[in-house]
C-alpha cells in the first residue's frame, strides 16, 4: 500500500504525457527566453521523440506549429501570472505583401534635396527592409494619378536622387488624394500593406479663387467618403520630420525658397487582421515602431485586449491584497494600510500593441477611471532601471505600469480603466490653417491636416475606446 | 484489520496533503503564510511538490526509522519518540531551505526573509505527518509498538 502511495504521488508530480517537454517549457516561459532558438529546441524534442509527442505531428510527420502553439499557451495561461508566447511566426506563415506609393507633388522634392538629410527616402527604405526578405514589393509614383515605379526595388534604395530619376512622372502640379485613396483602396489585395508617402498637403486641381474654408470642407469630407466605402480597412500614420531645401508651393500663394525642417507622413493601410499582424508579428516589428517617427495614430482601431499583470512587490503600492488566479483580475483580502487607510495597486500592462505615442498614454487625463471609492491613476512607461530578479516575470513584455490609489471603503468595489479614443493632439498641433509664410510654426506644422485626418476618424472611429480593463475588489 | 486501517487512513492524509499542496486553488502552503511574489515563484517554478515529497519523506522516514530501525526496548518511551519527532521537525525546514534557496539562487531571484517565514510552516507540516506516519506503522514494530500512546 506505501508502494501504491509512492508511485500515486510519482504521478502526480511528473506531469502527465508530456513531461518532459511541459517542463521545457515552463522552463522557456518562466526564464523568459522566448526566442526563436528557444522554440526550435522544443521543436527539435518533439521531431526527435515522435512515438512520445505523436499528437503535435501532423500526419506526413512534421510539426504542427499550430498545435505546439495551442500546447505552449496552455502551459503559459497555467503559471502566475499567465504568460503568453506567440510562436505563430515561427511557423512559416506567409510573408505579406508591400506597395509603397510616393507621392511626386511640387512641395514634395526638396525633401530629397542632395543637400538634406534624406529623412524621407530614408524612411521608405526602412520600411521595405523592415519587411522579410523574399516580400513582394511593388512601388508606384503618384500625384494626379498612379504610375509603377519603371526600375527595380534594388535600384530604388540606391537612388540618391528619387524625384531626378522619376522626372516627367504624371502631373506634378496637383495631389487628388481622393482618387489615389480610392484606387489603393480599391487595388489592396488581401494579405497586403500599402503605404503613401506624403506631406499630405490637400492640393486639388482648378483652386483659383476657392476659399481655404471651402477646401478644408471639401478635403474632411472626401476623407470621410472615401474610408467610410471601405469596410475593415485600418489606417496608421506616421509622422516624420525631414530636411526641406527647395521651392515651396502655398496654397494661393506666392511660391518661396525654404530651407528647414518640414513634415512627411506614412500613411499605412492594411485590412484590420493584417495591421493586427503587423502590430504583433516581431518579423514586422522595425514596420510600426521605427524609432524615426515622430508621432502616430492607428485609425479603425477596435477596443483591444491588452495584457496585465498585477505587480505584487512595487515601490507604489501600499495595504495588502492577494491575486486570485483565474478569469479576470481579481484582487481578495484587501486591506487599506495601516497608517493612511488607503489601497494602493499596480498593474504592469502591455500597450505597445496599440499603437500609440507615448504622450497619450501617459497622460492620465486620456483614461476614464470609475470606481465607487474613487481611484485615481497614475501612469508611467518601464525602464530597465525597474526592472529587478524579482519582478522581471511580471514586467516581461510588458510596456508600462498603471498605478490606482483609492481609499478603501467599500466591502466590493469595481475599478474600470479605458484609455478614450479620440483624434491624438497631435494632429491639431501639427496642423494649420495657413502655409503662405514660414514663420510661426511652418517647421513642424502641414496645412488642413486637421480637417484630412479628422475625415478619416470621423469615417473610421472603431470603439469609444483602445482598451478597457476591469479590476474587482474584494475585502 | 484494524492496523491496516490505520494505514490506509495515514496514506489518504499524507496523498490528501500532497495533492493539496499541489493545487493551485487551495494551496495548503499558501493558507498560513502568503506572499504573492514568492508564492507566485514557487508555484511557476514546481517547488510545492517537491516541498511536499521532502516533508513527507522526512516524516514518513523518520518513522519508519524510529519504528523499524531503532526498534529498541530502550528507546521505547514517549519521550524517545518526542525526540524522534523533534529531529524531523528540525531537518525538514532546514532541508526545504536549502533546496528552496539553491533554485531560487539558480534563478537568480533573492527571497531569504521569505524563505525563512515559509520554513517555518514545514515544522507544523511534518511534525503532524509524523504523527500520521507513526499511527500508521507502529503496530508491526516488536518492540516500539506501544509508542507513544500504548494501546
Amino acid at each position: 500500500m506505501l508502494l501504491m502511495a509512492w508511485v500515486l504521488m510519482a504521478g502526480l508530480m511528473s506531469c502527465g504525457g508530456h513531461g518532459h517537454l511541459e517542463k521545457a517549457v515552463r522552463g522557456i516561459l518562466v526564464s523568459g527566453d522566448t526566442t526563436r532558438a528557444a522554440y526550435d529546441s522544443l521543436c527539435a524534442l518533439v521531431t526527435d521523440n515522435p512515438g512520445k509527442y505523436g499528437d503535435l505531428l501532423t500526419p506526413e510527420g512534421t510539426l504542427d506549429h499550430k498545435k505546439m502553439y495551442d500546447f505552449i499557451e496552455q502551459i503559459g495561461s497555467q503559471l502566475r501570472p499567465p504568460v503568453h508566447w506567440d510562436t505563430r511566426p515561427y511557423g512559416g506563415v506567409e510573408n505579406l505583401s508591400l506597395t509603397v506609393y510616393f507621392e511626386r507633388s511640387g512641395s514634395m522634392v526638396p525633401y530629397d534635396s542632395r543637400g538634406g538629410g534624406g529623412q524621407l527616402k530614408k524612411a521608405v527604405n526602412d520600411l521595405i527592409n523592415h519587411f522579410p526578405a523574399g516580400s513582394k514589393v511593388d512601388i508606384n509614383i503618384v500625384n494626379d494619378g498612379i504610375y509603377p515605379y519603371q526600375h527595380t526595388v534594388d535600384e530604388f534604395l540606391k537612388d540618391r536622387d528619387i524625384y531626378q530619376s522619376t522626372a516627367g512622372v504624371g502631373n506634378a502640379s496637383y495631389t487628388d488624394f481622393q482618387l489615389i485613396f480610392n484606387k489603393i483602396l480599391e487595388a489592396q489585395r488581401p494579405g497586403n500593406v500599402s503605404v503613401l508617402v506624403s506631406d499630405l498637403i490637400y492640393s486639388p486641381q482648378d483652386t483659383h479663387g476657392v476659399s481655404l474654408d471651402k477646401i478644408f470642407n471639401e478635403e474632411n469630407s472626401l476623407a470621410t467618403r472615401v474610408f467610410a466605402k471601405y469596410k475593415g480597412k485600418s489606417v496608421v500614420v506616421q509622422q516624420f520630420m525631414g530636411d526641406y531645401n527647395g521651392k515651396y508651393y502655398p496654397y494661393n500663394g506666392v511660391p518661396f525658397e525654404y530651407s528647414g525642417k518640414r513634415p512627411f507622413y506614412l500613411v499605412i493601410i492594411a485590412d484590420t487582421d493584417v495591421m493586427d499582424q503587423l502590430a504583433s508579428d516581431k518579423r514586422y516589428s522595425g514596420v510600426l515602431d521605427t524609432r524615426a517617427v515622430s508621432n502616430s495614430y492607428r485609425f479603425n482601431q477596435g477596443t483591444a485586449t491588452v495584457d496585465c499583470r498585477v505587480l505584487p512587490e512595487w515601490k507604489d503600492n501600499a495595504g495588502r491584497f492577494r491575486v486570485k488566479h483565474g478569469d479576470g483580475i481579481v484582487l481578495t483580502k484587501c486591506d487599506g494600510d495601516r497608517q493612511t487607510g488607503k489601497l494602493c495597486f499596480t498593474l504592469a500592462a502591455n500597450l505597445g500593441s496599440l499603437l500609440k505615442d507615448d504622450a497619450l498614454l501617459t497622460n492620465a487625463a486620456n483614461y476614464d477611471v470609475s470606481s465607487i471609492d474613487g481611484y485615481t491613476l497614475a501612469i508611467q512607461p518601464i525602464d530597465q532601471s525597474m526592472v529587478t530578479a524579482n519582478n522581471k516575470e511580471y514586467l516581461q513584455g510588458m510596456t508600462h505600469v498603471l498605478t490606482l490609489t483609492g481609499d478603501l471603503k467599500s466591502p466590493r468595489d469595481e475599478v474600470r480603466i479605458s484609455l478614450r479614443n479620440e483624434l491624438p493632439a497631435w494632429v491639431r498641433q501639427s496642423s494649420s490653417t495657413s502655409d503662405t509664410s514660414t514663420g510661426g510654426s511652418f517647421a513642424t506644422t502641414t496645412l488642413g491636416l486637421e480637417q484630412l485626418l479628422g475625415g478619416m476618424f470621423d469615417a473610421m472611429k472603431g470603439g469609444n475606446s483602445f482598451f478597457d480593463v476591469t479590476i474587482q475588489l474584494q475585502r | 484489520m484494524k492496523h491496516l486501517v490505520y494505514l490506509g487512513i495515514g496514506i489518504v492524509v499524507t496523498v490528501v496533503f500532497f495533492i493539496l499542496s499541489c493545487s493551485d486553488g487551495f494551496n495548503i502552503y499558501e493558507q498560513l503564510f502568503f506572499n504573492q511574489g514568492y508564492n507566485d515563484k514557487m508555484f511557476n517554478l514546481n517547488m510545492y511538490p517537491v516541498i511536499a515529497a521532502i516533508t513527507i519523506g522526512l516524516a514518513w522516514g523518520g518513522a519508519a526509522i524510529y519504528y523499524y530501525a531503532i526498534n529498541s526496548v530502550k528507546f521505547d518511551r514517549w519521550y524517545h519518540w518526542l525526540a524522534v519527532l523533534g529531529v524531523v521537525a528540525v531537518l525538514t525546514p532546514v532541508v526545504c531551505y536549502i533546496y528552496n534557496d539553491t533554485v531560487f539562487a539558480d534563478n537568480g531571484l533573492m527571497y531569504i526573509t521569505e524563505s525563512i517565514m515559509f520554513e517555518l510552516q514545514t515544522v507544523l507540516f511534518a511534525a503532524l505527518l509524523f504523527i500520521v506516519a507513526s499511527f500508521s506503522m507502529r503496530w508491526w514494530s516488536s518492540n516500539c509498538r506501544h509508542t507513544p500512546i500504548p494501546q
